[in-house]
């Protein structure tokens, strides 16, 4: 061990607790002091300081970002509901809840499991489907442009990176933002305003997607004042990689090869810096800048270089750089790393930065040295830099040396197993949740509140989004976000359908993308809040098709600061309705990724966002040509609704828009959903589906109100005979939020047989499409009738942003 | 050291232009009535101005709709109007500028060449220094990655 000009020693052995936590916090270290103490511990045997290459390699394996370690730590948990308590403790709260969910369903066609860089599922007998979704929200608060890209290319390196590489078809991106419209003298000092937050985001995620050439086909952006100095910004990709190339193995002696960007000074300590909350003083070295012509570049190549079998492993590097890409790489073997043969974008880089900067479009190989010199011609061929840095070896330890001296020197075993495992306690208060004093509106505020509900925020058109990203490039998306009849007439898709032809040839098969959030009951029950996104999540995915009996999900939450007990423990609570939701519709989790300690400080206040779980969810279906879209179709058909309406306004757009207190949050019943979904999916099969629309934000009135318009035609309704669950009056029926249910265009000619279809299920036959295009809902028991024509209604919605 | 700028012709939309004048409106600037839009390069290398000319014409503009100007050093071009230029702080990745570079190899102009990538904004209207760094700060830069000056 050597200190060099370029690499010091850090005097660790002889500090007091309170100077480990000075040192931790002047590092930017983001190590708790009994990680310090750890620390001290493995360096007191070794009887020597560490270098700081050592402890900033230290830091970064052990960030949250990288070993989940709030989730897989030990959790003692109070459950306060009324004046009852229960307690539980959870040794690994991942793993008794989310994981152990997929462990128990055990899918014989589940493929590759948290345990890579994405999940992977069979698509068919040859080929695997991989679902990767990774959120990027601080860096997106400071630099929305820089932060957003990096974002998407981070996760396209995930799926290139899972197994020894798929090839990415397809990305999502879902938003958190504050208010657009919040006062410019609102917004606190050093942070950006929502609005051009929200519009650096998306031009960041056009940008790289759109040059990338994959098309961004489903998303979602929700609006909250809560939002606002820290946004949200996940972003997903799902690839297809043939079975045989879904396990990774380094040998010892297998050479480190790094490949695509130089390394510069970008983006160090983002790892620990995301475990940071955010404040007026955030650093610029932790902005990455993306560049997304490289990433192309090494796309390409490397699945050349995939189907050459020139290489055994490969990995991206995203947050801690090479520390953490060649350190799991080399886990069970052990590496040796030149830092001096890493190139670089400028001179000046100290040994622990090159080792930690997160510069981006970088990827990591382990190459059987008989191979060496095909794969850097492949790449050089493709224009790409290829250097060898080093090789694996079989010692178990990390080594990395720069100008011939060594700067560290560690074991394997501590890096990825010494970090002591936190005790954090947490708290939930369950609270009671009563049902509104009935709501009574007449016919015009009915009208009124219809057009309210379709111009919020959260229900409104995204097309200002949508049309600048590239959903058509690859020619595979056979069901489109956007669906009408022209451009300018169009309505929500619920969920993207990929119909893989070019890449797997001769297939029929296809490959559905949907997703579900809803943070706004979080805001009373982060249980329900997370049962609902996995609901919707699925019920978006089955309104267009999708088989509920082949289908999986991601779960990605974003949540305040884990210190806070009340925050840690509505976290445990939506962890347990993953683990029960699951469960109950028979739906593994593949992947998934936190991002917590989202919490920002203004004028030296400190405040959690609300908590978010973003559910994404990935089907396969047999055949992509039998899959439905939104818009109304034809005149004369019948309309149905599948499932019943409950009282449940709680959270609701309803509830918002006329400041209705109380309400319950809608509640998930899975039995009753699941057997709904399945027969759907019959049903669709058997070409009895004209279209189909999944119901949830602005119950009813929207769902029904977007079909009519994105098909451009009339629909009549008679609210009398939707199927609800004890008394309810008009605007409980039309608003309600209630899960489970679906609205279905039928051909006369089929009914019968669609019916049959559902017998022993709770649906109604409600109305039909007519000609006159206009919306109408009557209900000739409370003598009120809602009409207004469609055109109106999809102005209503259209309207929102225009940006 | 030649600075490039790239400006839209006559008859042609400047929509970035234009863009930024409806965003200066929503910050409630009621003084500026039209804006100019130019990217800009500065380009740091040992070359003749037949060389910038090149490569203005053959690797920047799109010659139907855009035109370029060049001036030996930096800010010569007069100009009655408030200018904002916005260029990226050292050390922070110009991506613009690295192919920029690998370009103007490509065209056959093998000595070694530094670029810098920018953007610059012409404000008409008669505005206060104050109303301009609000713009700059609130609108074109990004502090934190980003400068920018005021001409």
């Amino acid at each position: 061990m050597k200190a060099t000009t370029n690499c010091k020693t850090i005097e660790i052995l002889n500090l007091s607790d309170k100077q480990l936590t000075n040192l931790s916090a002047r590092n930017v270290l983001s190590l708790s002091l009994v990680e310090m103490k750890a620390v001290q511990d493995y360096f007191r045997k070794l009887n020597r300081n560490p270098t700081d290459v050592e402890i900033e390699t230290i830091a970064q394996t052990w960030s949250e970002h990288c070993k989940h370690k709030t989730l897989t730590g030990i959790i003692k948990y109070t459950e306060k509901k009324g004046t009852k308590k229960t307690k539980r403790t959870y040794n690994n709260l991942l793993k008794e809840t989310v994981f152990k969910a997929t462990v128990e369903l055990n899918k014989k066609w589940c493929l590759s499991v948290f345990k890579d860089n994405a999940g992977i599922i069979e698509f068919d007998a040859k080929n695997g489907v991989a679902f990767k979704v990774e959120t990027h929200n601080h860096p997106s608060a400071l630099e929305p442009y820089g932060g957003s890209a990096t974002g998407i290319g981070g996760v396209i390196r995930d799926i290139l990176g899972v197994g020894l590489g798929a090839k990415p078809l397809a990305n999502t991106d879902v938003f958190c933002f504050g208010n657009p419209e919040t006062k410019d003298s609102q917004v606190p000092e050093g942070m950006h305003h929502p609005k051009r937050i929200a519009k650096g985001v998306v031009s960041g995620v056009r940008d790289y997607g759109n040059r990338m050439g994959i098309p961004t086909v489903n998303g979602a952006v929700y609006f909250d004042e809560g939002y606002m100095a820290n946004p949200l910004v996940y972003c997903g990709t799902m690839g297809i990689i043939p079975k045989s190339k879904i396990n990774k193995k380094v040998n010892s002696g297998d050479l480190i090869l790094v490949v695509g960007g130089r390394t510069g000074r970008d983006g160090i300590h983002g790892a620990t810096f995301s475990s940071m909350h955010l404040g007026k003083e955030s650093d610029v070295s932790a902005v990455q800048i993306g560049n997304p012509i490289v990433e192309k570049k090494v796309l390409d190549t490397m699945l050349k270089a995939r189907d050459l079998n020139l290489y055994r492993a490969v990995t991206d590097c995203g947050a801690g750089g090479l520390s953490s890409a060649i350190g799991e790489l080399g886990e069970k073997t052990g590496a040796l790393v030149y830092l001096d043969a890493v190139p670089l974008k400028y001179d000046g880089l100290v040994p622990w930065e090159i080792w930690i900067s997160e510069a981006q479009e970088r990827m990591v190989f382990a190459v059987p040295p008989k191979n060496k010199k095909r794969i850097v011609e492949l790449f050089n061929k493709g224009n790409v830099e290829a250097v060898f840095v080093g090789e694996f070896t079989k010692d178990k330890k990390l080594t990395l040396k720069y100008d011939g001296d060594i700067v560290a020197s560690m074991d394997m075993f501590f890096l990825h197993e010494g970090i002591p495992k936190p005790i954090r306690p947490a708290v939930y208060k369950i609270k009671e949740e009563n049902v509104q004093k009935p709501i009574k509106m007449n016919s015009a505020s009915l009208l009124k509140a219809l057009k309210d509900a379709l111009a919020d925020l959260n229900v409104c058109s995204k097309e200002w989004i949508i049309r600048q990203y590239d959903h058509e490039v690859q020619g595979q998306t056979i069901v489109k976000p956007l669906q009408g009849n022209s451009i300018e007439v169009s309505g929500p898709g619920d969920a993207a359908v990929i119909f893989p032809y070019t890449v797997v040839k001769g297939t029929k098969k296809g490959i559905v993308l949907s997703n579900g959030l809803n943070p706004q009951y979080g805001k009373i029950n982060t249980y329900k809040m997370a049962a609902n996104a996995i609901e919707e999540s699925l019920r978006n995915a089955v309104a267009v098709g999708a088989n509920i009996e082949k289908m999986s999900v991601l779960d990605n939450f974003c949540w305040g600061n884990p210190n806070k007990p009340e925050i840690l423990g509505s976290l445990v609570r939506a962890a347990n309705a993953c683990y029960d939701m699951s469960k109950a519709f028979g739906i593994p989790f593949i992947s998934g990724k936190d991002s917590l300690h989202n919490e920002y400080s203004i004028d030296g206040e400190k405040y959690s966002i609300p908590p978010a779980l973003l559910i994404s969810a990935m089907g396969v279906i047999e055949n992509a040509v039998n899959t439905v879209t939104m818009p109304l179709k034809n005149e004369g058909n019948k309309i149905f609704v599948l499932g019943i309406t409950r009282n449940e306004l709680g959270c609701s757009v309803l509830a918002k828009i006329k400041n209705v207190k109380g309400g319950v949050v809608p509640e998930v019943y899975p039995k009753e959903s699941k057997e709904i979904m399945k027969r759907i999916y019959k049903a669709i099969n058997s070409k009895l589906v004209e279209s189909c629309h999944d119901c949830s934000e602005g119950g009813l009135a929207v769902a029904i109100s977007e079909m009519a318009f994105a098909g451009d035609k009339g629909v009549k309704i008679d609210i009398d005979v939707i199927k609800t669950k004890g008394e309810l009056t008009v605007a409980e029926i039309l608003f309600s939020e209630s899960n489970g249910r679906f609205v279905v265009e039928v051909n006369p000619e089929n009914k019968f047989k669609f019916k049959d279809i559902f017998k022993d299920c709770i649906f109604a036959e409600i109305g039909c499409v007519r000609e006159d295009k206009n919306v109408a809902f009557e209900s000739v028991k409370n003598k009120v009738e809602v009409k207004e024509k469609s055109e109106n209604l999809l102005n209503a919605w259209r309207n929102t942003i225009t940006w | 050291m030649f600075e490039i700028e790239i400006f839209t012709k006559e008859g042609f939309k400047d929509s970035r232009g234009e863009h930024v004048l409806s965003e200066i409106s929503g910050l409630e600037i009621k003084e500026i009535t039209k804006v100019d839009y130019a990217p800009v390069y500065i380009i740091d290398a040992d070359i003749n101005k037949t060389e910038a000319k090149t490569i203005a014409s053959e690797l920047l503009i799109d010659k139907i709709t855009e035109k370029f100007e060049i001036s030996s050093n930096s800010g010569s071009r007069k100009s009655k109007n408030s200018v904002i230029e916005v260029l990226y702080k050292k050390g922070v990745t110009d991506t613009v500028s690295e192919s920029v570079i690998k370009a103007i190899k490509d065209l056959g102009i093998t000595k070694e060449v530094k670029v810098k990538a920018g953007h610059k904004y012409y404000l008409h209207g008669n505005i206060s220094k104050t109303a301009l760094d609000k713009i700059a700060i609130k609108l074109l830069a990004n502090t934190l990655v980003q400068e920018y000056k005021i001409k």
